[in-house]
């Protein structure tokens, strides 16, 4: 007791700081640490989301790049072919036109020809009958002025002659 | 002026019969400050943290990693973490209190002359003593609660060989011894620096104490430190089964 007293230790006072002191405890704690740490969980936690979903979108990004060049490369390869079978097909379709244009072409020229045939026959046909129709003309004249018997004869002799 | 040293506090006035001494008013007002710089964090909580916020952040932080890194598992932490943190907030606030400039001039005036209306908290013994208490109660209470109250008292009392009743009685006297050193580690500490202080203080007022003074600040923080860690440590101690007990309980 002799000691509690040189100490200044009270019981009064004791219990007052013991209260006093638990009410700081719990109020430090209910307040103040609780919420803080929760707090700094909470952000914790965010960020941790926060970098994943970073780290998910780049990777989603890079995959997309892989895609996106892949889908380029074969659009590219696809076209290529597009663009040989175009070139083939032109061909082919340059050389049937071009078959099909001689051809007609011949087909023309043939039927002109045989047109022209025909109407350089009729117009043979029209001039020998125009010459025939002249010589018997000339004929019957030269015949109405000088024919003689002996020339006649000399003549039908000729004729038979020639037609022999 | 003489020089005047007292182990207990001076009495400013009675509130009705209770005693208020200056140690425990200024304990009150350290609560206060406490309380209320508590709920200003709390009020101000932004995701972006401010200059003060990240200061409480960083200590709540790294005290209650700190206190699992002792007490081990996430449960122990959380039932631990309250009491042990507002322990070394409080035992440092209250230290480094003492260094608020001209507030040991303030006085109060009483029949038996002027009486300082600030004093070091922990230079009382009482505060100390109380908070010692709580810590060897619970040191207790816990010890028994993993033990067994049988056999918690098997540990200190035992007749098996003469070494182990020995070792018994050892281990009673150490129980006591802790919270005697805890307690007197950080009243001493504290009391000495304010004695020494004054003396250096009353000898050679200008240049000569910053010293004493800087080692005091030194001492105020790291017996803060050091309350609170053994604090923790004996209670997770407590709290801890030994290997050799799980074998002899399984022997028997």
């Amino acid at each position: 007791m002799e000691l509690f007293n040189a100490l200044g230790l009270n019981v009064k006072i004791l219990l007052a700081q013991l209260i006093n002191f638990a009410v700081l405890v719990f109020v430090l704690w209910r307040f103040g640490y609780k919420p803080v740490l929760k707090f700094l969980d909470d952000r914790r936690e965010k960020i941790e989301k926060g970098v994943e979903d970073a780290r998910r979108a780049s990777e989603k990004l890079e995959e997309m790049e892989q895609r996106e060049a892949e889908l380029v490369k074969a659009a590219k390869r696809e076209a290529a072919k597009i663009l040989e079978e175009a070139k083939k097909q032109g061909e082919t379709n340059r050389q049937k036109i071009v078959d099909k244009a001689k051809e007609e072409i011949g087909q023309i020229i043939n039927q002109e020809k045989a047109k022209m045939e025909v109407e350089k026959g009729e117009t043979l046909k029209e001039i020998k009958k125009e010459v025939g129709d002249l010589v018997i003309l000339s004929l019957k004249k030269v015949l109405e002025e000088k024919m003689t018997d002996k020339k006649d004869e000399e003549l039908i002799k000729k004729i038979v002659k020639s037609l022999k | 002026m003489g020089l005047e040293i007292k182990l207990a506090p001076d009495i400013l006035f009675y509130l009705g019969g209770f005693p208020v001494t200056n140690t425990f008013f200024w304990s009150l007002v350290l609560s206060l400050f406490l309380i209320g710089l508590t709920f200003f964090i709390r009020k101000n909580l932004k995701l972006v943290p401010g200059r003060l916020q990240n200061i409480a952040e960083l200590l709540l932080e790294s005290g209650y990693s700190f206190v699992k890194s002792i007490a081990g598992t996430e449960k122990k932490t959380r039932r631990i973490f309250p009491l042990v943190f507002t322990m070394f907030l409080f035992i440092l606030v209250a230290n480094l209190a003492t260094y608020i400039p001209g507030q040991s001039a303030i006085t109060l005036a009483r029949q038996e002359g002027p009486v300082s209306v600030f004093r070091a908290v922990m230079s009382d013994y009482s505060m100390v003593f109380v908070m010692t208490v709580i810590t060897f109660l619970i040191t207790q209470i816990v010890a028994i609660m993993v033990h067994g109250p049988f056999g918690y008292l098997g540990k200190f009392i035992n007749f098996k060989n003469p070494l182990q009743f020995f070792l018994g009685l050892m281990d009673l006297i150490g129980e006591l011894a802790k919270v005697i050193s805890l307690s007197f580690r950080l009243f001493g500490n504290i009391f000495a620096g304010e004695v020494l202080g004054a003396v250096m203080l009353f000898l050679a007022p200008f240049f000569i104490p910053l010293p004493f003074m800087f080692l005091g600040l030194l001492t105020a923080v790291v017996q803060a430190f050091v309350f609170a860690v053994l604090t923790l440590v004996f209670i997770t101690m407590a709290s801890e089964i030994e290997e050799n007990e799980i074998t002899e309980s399984a022997s028997i």
